[in-house]
């Protein structure tokens, strides 16, 4: 019993340090004060400021459209690669491709950023909007990868077989049985790539130029001049934006999981020797 | 039909050459050349032969080695515990919450919490130690960076606890192991993949974190990442930068083969032979 | 009777969510002897053997271990070994290191710990696989190495958890032999928990039938076999005919609208009853000889012997099993001993129906 005890305050210890630099950024959101020492008194002056920025707006506009149209691409291109790879005969041909797929997942982003800027630049591509579109394409094409192929392997071919013997076309059996089939590992490919473009600042930063920011970018920028609460406003609001998310998710996720043990319980209600942990 | 399918492969074959191949080879050429587009070794030569270049190498690989041990130390634990928990979804979305916070808004935190009359330090001076220089040091680097990295450590660590099979765990107190011989003989063990995922994922960002020693070690700290953003966006010497960036994916290279478990890899293959065949 | 070496006293196990696992065991387990814990998949089997081994702990009750308690025990302390149903056997570890695994914990001498592994490999067969991967094994090697893994420790009481299940039909009936010959060399107490009434009937000296967390009925295989307690255990052991009947007096019951004689006593008179007859004790005559007679309906060819379905009269169905066939539509004449007639009275407790079996067979 001690021993639950020590490994749970161990475990508070931690998410306290986990959430602290992020409660004290909107604890201060609120500070009438214009820094992040002393709070003199509440006020919502910073939220206001924040949308009534024109600039921060169309930054904040700008970085969800960049995030939509990326990972829709990404998540196209994604799926169709891996279909193709999972396709492959040859086993050496497969993990040359998956090799190929990976080496973006792991360089580090300052490479990534580096090699595109040389790539552009060679091309004679100018740096905006199009350059950071293309560079977040390119780096969520392997995550979305990822994530199908192993639907794909999932899939049984005797399924595949079963659909023909029944008189599907190739086509029907593709919209049919195949996309139905691999949907979830599309959705959380689609899902990492939004996030993904979302929170990328080093690799927009290098392919950039002048004209275009998105979010991370300017806060960069800004947070490089100093303590602005205006920054304090947009991160309790993003904050908020997360919580949301991450707790829908849950609930969608519990909810599933419940009907699913439910249908699982009443196929076979005597299964009850679980298996409890030490 | 076979045609059709290669014709949805195109895309995804125009980006791996696109943008996985051309940029290496690119990055390569760029550091292998001079300004007038000759082959020279000149950049490695001065990159070898260069006080600075190697001990700020040195420095990032031993930053990176030590938030790596930092961020391996807290999480452990953490996610070990975590696999005990009841309701282990929900406490495992507030360990991924966190990261979908702007990096960049959470270093902007410290910037606040680190300044010289910020919270840190009024905590500091109450218990009559501070105030002290505490942004633009190693040690705030060292934090703020382990701080990022946390979540990327528990979460592979606990996927390898969850996966461990709790009867082999049984089997071994079974057989006569306490709880300590369970943990190194067993859990460990079977774990140490998670470990490696692990630091795979925080070593080789954490050479290359700019944006953090920029706005938090100041000019004190320079990583192999803020060597080559400086060559690349400030002094424009592109083939230095290159350079730098050949050393760094030659590292990361280093460390992939350091962490990959070649005894892993072949029963992973075994089955899928098996398949095949 | 040998001085047990291993009792559970009235054990009652609950979960957290009110679900109640096993309820008021009583069991008392002899050294030396093949005991199989029988139920289909929830009964309870598996949390005995956890409540033994100390994987996990009874909410209620008290297990004895050569006269001590040992409730609270820790699991690496008791002189009991495992075998686990997924063989549980540790991947990062070869055949050697795995079986040595509890010796070296003991901090035996190398010299020592190799002579017993190899002993041990040799006693499962598998003398020439000490230096193999856990992955190399087929389940049926795998199963021999988790075998040997236990045994070498020369545990008191060897714990088996449906070790059989993941094998194969022949190579089960194979280890069933192997298991049973290993018990009687190495006079080791053996629990095996199985869902498989064949094979606790061919292994075991002794069955406990278990439904829904209760011990129903415990015995022989041949007691349990030819004088089930109640429909649940006449249903899951073997194949029966069930009716429901009338115990008229002392020997002498009613079935389908007729008065049998039989072997059972010690009822109420015209006590409702149920009646069991198996298959293989019905022999086929012509209709006019028959004590009973059904028409054939269906008929399966089983390889030793014919498994034939008929209905009598009254629309009750009859399974027969012969070693001739007969021609479907036909109509046939059953015979049977008083002897294979069992009556079983409804709700009786374990040891009232030993009492009244004990009662009456004295007379």
């Amino acid at each position: 019993m001690k021993k639950r005890r020590i490994s749970s305050i161990y475990l508070i210890i931690v998410f306290a340090l986990l959430y602290a630099p992020i409660f004290y950024l909107i604890f201060y959101s609120f500070n009438q004060g214009g820094d992040m020492n002393k709070f003199t008194g509440f006020t919502w002056e910073h939220y206001s400021a924040l949308f009534a920025d024109q600039r921060m707006i169309v930054i904040v506009l700008d970085t969800l459209l960049l995030a939509l149209l990326s990972s829709v691409i990404a998540t196209l291109v994604g799926t169709f690669g891996a279909l193709g790879i999972a396709a492959r005969k040859q086993k050496k041909m497969k993990s040359a491709l998956l090799t190929l797929n990976n080496v973006l997942m792991v360089s580090p982003d300052v490479i990534i950023g580096a090699s595109f800027l040389i790539l552009f630049t060679s091309l004679g591509i100018s740096l905006g909007f199009g350059s950071v579109l293309i560079s977040h394409i390119a780096f969520s094409i392997p995550i979305v990868v990822l994530l199908v192929l192993p639907k794909v392997d999932e899939l049984d071919p005797a399924l595949l077989n079963a659909a023909q013997d029944l008189g599907a076309t190739r086509w029907q059996t593709f919209s049919r049985v195949i996309i139905p089939f691999i949907t979830p590992g599309i959705f959380s490919g689609f899902f990492m790539a939004f996030t993904y473009s979302l929170d990328d600042f080093a690799v927009t930063f290098f392919v950039t130029g002048n004209g275009f920011a998105t979010l991370a970018v300017e806060i960069y920028s800004r947070a490089r001049q100093g303590i602005s609460l205006e920054i304090n406003a947009l991160s309790a609001v993003m904050f908020v934006f997360a919580l949301i998310l991450v707790v829908g998710y849950y609930f969608i996720d519990q909810y599933s999981r419940t009907r699913r043990q439910k249908r699982k319980h009443h196929q076979n209600e005597t299964q009850n020797e679980g298996v409890m942990l030490p | 039909m076979k045609k059709t399918r290669s014709f949805f492969m195109v895309p995804y074959l125009a980006w791996i050459i696109l943008f996985v191949i051309a940029p290496l080879i690119l990055i390569l050429y760029q550091s292998l050349t001079n300004n007038q587009g000759q082959w020279t070794l000149q950049n490695f030569q001065t990159y070898a032969t260069s006080w600075t270049y190697l001990k700020m190498t040195l420095n990032s690989f031993w930053y990176a080695l030590l938030i790596t041990a930092v961020t391996l130390l807290i999480s452990y634990p953490t996610a070990y515990i975590l696999s005990k928990m009841k309701r282990q979804q929900l406490w495992l979305l507030l360990i991924i919450l966190p990261t979908w916070i702007n990096l960049l808004l959470k270093t902007y935190a410290f910037i606040g919490l680190l300044s010289r009359t910020g919270t840190v330090n009024q905590f500091l001076a109450f218990i009559g130690i501070g105030p002290r220089q505490l942004l633009f040091s190693d040690f705030s680097f060292l934090l703020v960076a382990s701080y990022i990295e946390i979540p990327f450590m528990i979460l592979p660590i606990y996927n390898a606890i969850v996966q461990l099979d709790p009867a082999l765990v049984n089997a071994s107190r079974d057989l006569g192991a306490t709880n300590f011989q369970t943990f190194t003989k067993v859990v460990f063990p079977l774990t140490i993949s998670g470990v490696k995922a692990g630091i795979q994922a925080v070593f080789i960002p954490s050479l290359s974190l700019f944006m953090i020693t920029r706005l938090i070690g100041g000019n004190r700290v320079i990583t192999l990442g803020t060597a080559i953003e400086e060559h690349f966006l400030t002094t424009m010497n592109w083939g230095m930068g290159s350079t730098i960036g050949v050393v760094l994916i030659v590292m990361m290279f280093i460390m992939m083969m350091l962490t990959n478990d070649r005894k892993k890899k072949r029963q992973e293959v075994l089955p899928n032979e098996e398949k095949t065949n | 009777m040998q001085k047990p070496i291993i009792e559970l006293k009235k054990i009652t196990k609950r979960y957290d969510d009110g679900f109640t696992a096993l309820e008021n065991i009583n069991m008392t387990i002899e050294p030396g002897k093949f005991y199989s814990l029988l139920g289909p998949s929830g009964s309870g089997k598996t949390t005995i053997l956890r409540i033994i081994a100390g994987f996990t702990d009874a909410t209620e009750g008290d297990v004895v271990f050569e006269g001590n308690k040992i409730n609270a025990l820790p699991a690496n302390q008791r002189k009991v070994n495992t075998v686990f149903q997924n063989y549980a056997l540790f991947p990062h570890m070869d055949v050697f290191e795995n079986v040595a695994f509890g010796l070296t914990l003991k901090k035996m001498p190398k010299q020592e710990i190799r002579k017993r592994v190899l002993n041990a490999l040799k006693v499962v067969q598998l003398p020439d696989y000490a230096n193999r991967e856990i992955s190399e094994l087929s389940g049926g090697q795998q199963q021999r190495v988790a075998i040997a893994r236990a045994i070498v420790n020369e545990p008191k009481v060897l714990l088996l958890d449906e070790p059989l299940s993941a094998l194969d039909m022949k190579l089960r009936k194979d280890m069933q032999y192997e298991l049973r010959e290993l018990q009687q060399r190495l006079k080791i107490t053996f629990i095996f928990v199985t869902h498989d009434q064949e094979e606790a009937l061919a292994m075991s000296d002794e069955i406990f039938v278990m439904n829904d967390g209760q011990v129903l009925q415990s015995g022989t295989p041949v007691d349990i076999y030819d004088e089930p307690i109640n429909h649940f255990v006449a249903n899951f052991i073997g194949e029966s005919n069930i009716l429901p009947g009338k115990m008229l007096k002392d020997f002498e019951v009613q079935f389908v609208g007729k008065s049998f004689e039989c072997a059972d006593a010690g009822m109420r008179p015209n006590e409702k009853v149920e009646v069991v007859l198996r298959p293989e004790d019905l022999d086929i005559t012509t209709p006019e000889q028959g004590k009973l007679v059904v028409k054939v309906d269906t008929q399966l060819f089983r390889g030793d012997h014919f498994e034939i379905v008929g209905y009598d009269e009254d629309g009750n169905e009859w399974l027969i099993h012969s070693t001739n066939p007969v021609k479907d539509g036909k109509q046939i004449g059953l015979t049977f001993e008083p002897e294979d007639i069992h009556v079983m009275r409804f709700g009786e407790k374990e040891a009232d129906f030993d009492a009244r079996l004990e009662q009456y067979e004295e007379d």
